[in-house]
């Protein structure tokens, strides 16, 4: 796995409004500071912290929730910085999840650009995208949408200048490093390498999405 | 079945709202809920016993008939004019349906969302445990869409009692919004963030459930450069700043992240009286610490 960036800071906790409590990891997105924020999301969730309501990590930061009545901000933030110690960064064991995708054509019809950009073929890019599993770095900006990072170097393209104002449920994502899956219809200045008919929301379920941050993605091509 | 209710007229944006679908920020998906929690509220203590979900409006008001049945409606939020059958209410107040019944809104002097409340439950599916409108999302509410004219609403089971809420305090309407300073407020110069708090903003038409624009006509964020900024969490009332200068005030359907830089956050004491202020309507911001914020909610003074 690639570690780009700066090795992990002191973090820093700071007021979200008078309802929420932001733990920051990192000013920019690196390895080690998004794997610090799934691994203290996932602490914070099995913690028994008095007032806390909801826990979610972002690509360099966990929000926490909690109820003003309950509690205040500075008993709040005193309570998160006593559980950062012995945050284990790289004990933190997600699921795996296989994602079959149709590469190219009608479904990613930035492929060839894509893969043209990092001076391969499509089959070589597929193959290079495919080749290690990613981790999923976030979620949160979309219903059930999902980054997924990172690849190595040679994989690391800029976003599109141009907007789409929506691309399908499915769609695969490509830029900045990571691959992300769009769970539903949305707009997009990412490469839209593929679909997947792996969908990640459900809204009738109990639990509406299958993929959590800290999660290991398998990328397949459709045979 | 207790009542069954047609939508005559729908203004825009008029949306089934609870009190919000919480806990799936992770999920992608923000709480909604309504823009005036306190005039929510309100109507439904106008009620006494009242459905967790209600009808937000917007101020250009609606008009229902009921088809089938009988039902309570009780109604607070903004200042609208009320009519039924003809005869003129008060607002906020309470009323007695029947069938073949009518209740016109209209426009009135103040404000941007009004609400109706009834005594028996909608017969809608609850959507993750809500049954609010996530206009983001198109979740909840009915088929995740607006209500629009001819839309029916069945009432089924009686509602439980609430108990009275007391109508807030009038607050002088110059009074400014409070804020806390934002996650990325040290990005912002000095200068910058003297000029914010020290300078009047104006509210915009281009306001909905997701965010109200302000106009900045002392142009205090037109020489803010396009930070690159890692996407973090968004939480209603914050003021994000725009690449081109534009604040943004995040409202219930916000996006759960956002990677424009976030000067401040409108204190929650203050969110359902920013939600109800009128495009062209003047603002200025005051900070506070996040202390001050919470003894407000806990009922230390206003």
């Amino acid at each position: 796995m690639s570690e780009p960036g700066p090795p992990l800071g002191k973090p820093t906790i700071l007021p979200l409004g008078d309802g929420a409590v932001l733990v920051r990891f990192g000013e920019t997105l690196t390895q080690a500071g998004n794997s610090a924020a799934v691994a203290y999301a996932a602490a914070l969730r099995h913690a028994q912290v008095p007032g806390m309501v909801e826990v979610v990590s972002n690509l360099v930061s966990v929000l926490v929730r909690y109820d003003p009545l309950a509690t205040a901000f500075q008993q709040m933030a005193g309570e998160l910085r006593l559980r950062l110690a012995g945050v284990d960064s790289l004990g933190f064991a997600g699921s795996e999840h296989r994602v079959q995708v149709r590469f190219g054509g009608a479904d990613g019809p930035d492929l060839e650009a894509v893969a043209h950009s990092l001076h391969l073929n499509t089959a070589e890019f597929v193959k290079a995208h495919n080749q290690a599993p990613l981790r999923v770095l976030a979620t949160g900006f979309a219903p059930g949408f999902v980054y997924c990072g990172f690849h190595p170097p040679g994989l690391v393209l800029p976003r599109r200048t141009q907007v789409r104002r929506a691309v399908p449920a499915g769609s695969i994502l490509f830029a900045a490093g990571q691959t992300a899956i769009a769970a539903t219809e949305i707009p997009t200045g990412w490469h839209v390498i593929g679909r997947t008919g792996f969908r990640n929301f459900d809204p009738a379920a109990a639990s509406p999405t299958r993929l959590a941050a800290g999660d290991r993605v398998v990328f397949e091509a459709e045979p | 079945m207790s009542a069954v209710i047609e939508m005559v007229r729908a203004g825009p944006l008029t949306t089934i709202q609870d009190a919000g679908r919480h806990g799936l920020l992770g999920a992608g998906i923000s709480a909604s809920g309504p823009m005036d929690r306190g005039g929510f509220a309100l109507a439904a203590a106008m009620v006494g016993a009242a459905a967790a979900g209600g009808v937000e409006f917007t101020a250009a008001g609606l008009e229902l008939a009921v088809v089938a049945g009988s039902c309570r409606v009780g109604f607070a939020g903004a200042e609208f004019c009320v009519r039924h059958n003809g005869v003129e209410l008060e607002w906020p107040g309470t009323a007695l349906l029947q069938a073949g019944e009518r209740l016109v809104v209209t426009p009135g002097a103040r404000g941007n969302y009004g609400y109706l409340r009834f005594d028996h439950e909608f017969d809608l599916p609850s959507v993750l445990g809500s049954v609010a409108t996530n206009s983001r999302a198109q979740l909840g509410g009915l088929a995740g869409r607006p209500l629009r004219a001819r839309d029916r609403l069945y009432l089924g089971s009686p509602a439980p009692t609430v108990s009275p809420a007391a109508q807030p305090a009038p607050v002088p309407t110059e009074a400014a919004f409070r804020v806390i300073w934002g996650i990325h407020a040290d990005l912002f110069a000095p200068a910058t963030r003297q000029a914010f708090v020290g300078t009047r903003f104006m509210v915009t038409p281009q306001m909905d459930r997701m965010g109200v624009r302000l106009a900045d006509p002392a142009a205090v964020f037109a020489g803010a450069s396009a930070l690159s900024l890692v996407s973090d969490a968004i939480v209603p009332g914050d003021i994000q700043i725009l690449g081109d200068g534009t604040p943004i005030v995040l409202m219930r359907d916000h996006q759960p992240t956002g990677g424009y830089p976030r000067i401040a956050t409108i204190i929650s004491a203050d969110l359902d009286r920013f939600a109800q202020q009128r495009p062209g309507t003047p603002l200025a911001f005051q900070p506070v610490t996040v202390e001050h914020a919470q003894r407000l909610l806990r009922g230390g003074g206003p």
